[in-house]
């Protein structure tokens, strides 16, 4: 391109940002709102996604024994687990040490539990599988074979509920797939209409440069480059309004979930650079169809 | 230079804008087209320069013919036709200077070159001290002499002026009127549609007069 050319086309848009710039300002203003909404949309998705691998993660087994096992029942599960790799045992949780546990979690409330005659809390066991080994039907396997250990009651293990949760999740994926594509589409239109506004209310500037022999592409590089900045400062200020409300919940909101705290995340720098770039080819692509429709009609 | 054969326009109306136009204008010509208002004399110009297309008929201009144009190749044909609109279309959020260097900048010409042309021609039209003003900040001969400017910065083959008195004095009228022939004279084809009488008195110029659609 000539210099001549990028010259006019870098001053022709930031003229006519700053001529038009209530139009501009307002069709900045509707691109945050479209984006935030995206964006948060996004966010909330990154952070069920999160939840399910951290949970998933590491497999807790909880081993729990008829009354206080005796040393000869620990030591035959110890010889059990043996046949299986990647096992630890984290620790074991007597009666006393369980009931300990329910009573400072319970707090001002413990005085609930001094009207119990006996502990019926069970000692157990809790033992810890590595990531790669928590895959079915290992666990399973392993509950069978150690629940048939004399003086163990029941074996449970963390993946159970966590396969209900991810079968939620795989359905959540796909509604957000869908509910996120018509999110873009919406706001893909939302952009369109506003960067015609742009172009409408210099629709006479147009009609005399192509008077004086301007070509097509000539006329349109400049609303191509608004657009694209249109897109890039409604995407900017759209991810500086989600972090903002992120910091705010962080600080001011404690999210827990029973005794289990939720650990929010924000988007990644690379998710984020790419949620940026997104904004900058929509904004793009918004003027690109409102050009396309201009110069047909 | 332009032939037009049977040229038919309508605009859906009941009485169409052009009937049956046959014309010729020969590179180095001066044509007055009148006739009265409704007559189809802006049509006629708006064909030329194409910004409309003929119902039916051939339009050539400069060797092309406007019915198989595309749009590239008329934006290029455009820079070679300088026209004065009866609304000047100037741009009034832009200055004097920035008006009359659009045409040069579209063509991607380096500022150094723009500048100088552009001075030159504002002088040339009496501009040179108004080049920061705006369109609103100018009388109507001045706006109408900018309109001039941007018209002929390119040298162009064909100059078309619609009703360039129109809004305009006695004084100022003569004024564009010698203007328009001193461009004539330094070798564009001038086309002025008019439809005052006062302007083809005593002229030697060739008239195409238009009446209801039809040269008469």
């Amino acid at each position: 391109m000539k210099i001549a050319f990028f010259r006019y086309f870098v001053r022709q848009t930031l003229a006519n940002i700053f001529d038009n710039r209530l139009v501009h300002l307002v069709g900045v203003g509707t691109m945050v709102i479209a984006f935030l909404i995206f964006d948060a949309f996004i966010l909330i998705f990154v952070n069920l996604n999160h939840w399910t691998e951290e949970w998933g993660r590491p497999l807790t087994m909880s081993i729990y024994f008829k009354g206080t096992p005796e040393r000869v029942v620990l030591e035959s599960i110890e010889k059990e687990l043996l046949h299986f790799p990647g096992v630890t045992i984290k620790r074991f949780i007597s009666k006393d040490d369980a009931m300990e546990t329910l009573r400072g979690q319970l707090g001002d409330k413990a005085g609930l539990l001094d009207g119990l005659e006996e502990n019926p809390l069970p000692a157990s066991l809790e033992i810890i599988l590595s990531r790669d080994k928590t895959e079915d039907p290992l666990p399973y396997r392993m509950k069978t074979r150690l629940e048939t250990i004399d003086g163990v009651d029941e074996v449970q293990y963390s993946q159970e509920w966590i396969k209900r949760f991810q079968a939620i999740m795989e359905a959540i994926k796909l509604i957000g797939i869908v509910f996120g594509g018509l999110l873009f589409l919406a706001a893909l239109f939302v952009i369109t209409n506003t960067i015609k506004l742009t172009i409408y209310s210099r629709k006479d500037e147009i009609e005399i440069l192509k008077l004086v022999g301007a070509t097509n592409r000539f006329v349109k590089i400049p609303f191509l480059i608004e657009g694209s900045i249109q897109g890039f400062l409604g995407g900017s200020l759209a991810l500086i309004i989600l972090f903002l409300v992120y910091i705010t919940a962080m600080t001011k909101v404690d999210l827990g979930i029973g005794f289990a705290s939720l650990d929010i995340i924000f988007l990644s720098p690379q998710f984020t650079l790419f949620l940026l770039l997104m904004s900058i080819i929509i904004g793009f692509i918004g003027s690109t169809i409102s050009l396309g429709r201009f110069f047909r009609t | 230079m332009i032939q037009l054969f049977n040229v038919y326009k309508s605009f859906g109306s009941k009485n169409p804008a052009l009937i049956d136009v046959s014309l010729t204008v020969n590179k180095g010509d001066f044509v007055f087209i009148t006739g009265p208002s409704g007559a189809g004399k802006t049509t006629l110009l708006k064909i030329i320069f194409c910004t409309e297309k003929p119902s039916s008929g051939h339009a050539l201009v400069d060797g092309r013919n406007l019915n198989r144009i595309n749009d590239r190749e008329l934006a290029f044909l455009r820079r070679r036709i300088g026209v004065v609109f009866q609304d000047f279309k100037l741009l009034p959020r832009r200055n004097v200077f920035e008006n009359v260097a659009l045409a040069l900048e579209i063509m991607g010409f380096p500022l150094s070159m723009i500048r100088r042309k552009v001075h030159q021609t504002l002088r040339y039209l009496g501009l040179a001290n108004k080049e920061g003003y705006y369109p609103p900040q100018l009388s109507g001969g001045e706006q109408q002499r900018v309109a001039i400017a941007r018209a002929i910065i390119n040298n162009p083959l064909i100059l078309l002026a619609d009703e360039p008195t129109g809004n305009l004095d006695p004084d100022l009228t003569m004024e564009i009127m010698a203007l328009l022939k001193e461009i004539h004279i330094r070798g564009t084809t001038v086309i002025v549609a008019t439809h005052s009488q006062e302007l083809l008195k005593d002229t030697r110029r060739r008239i195409v007069t238009l009446n209801k659609g039809r040269i008469v």
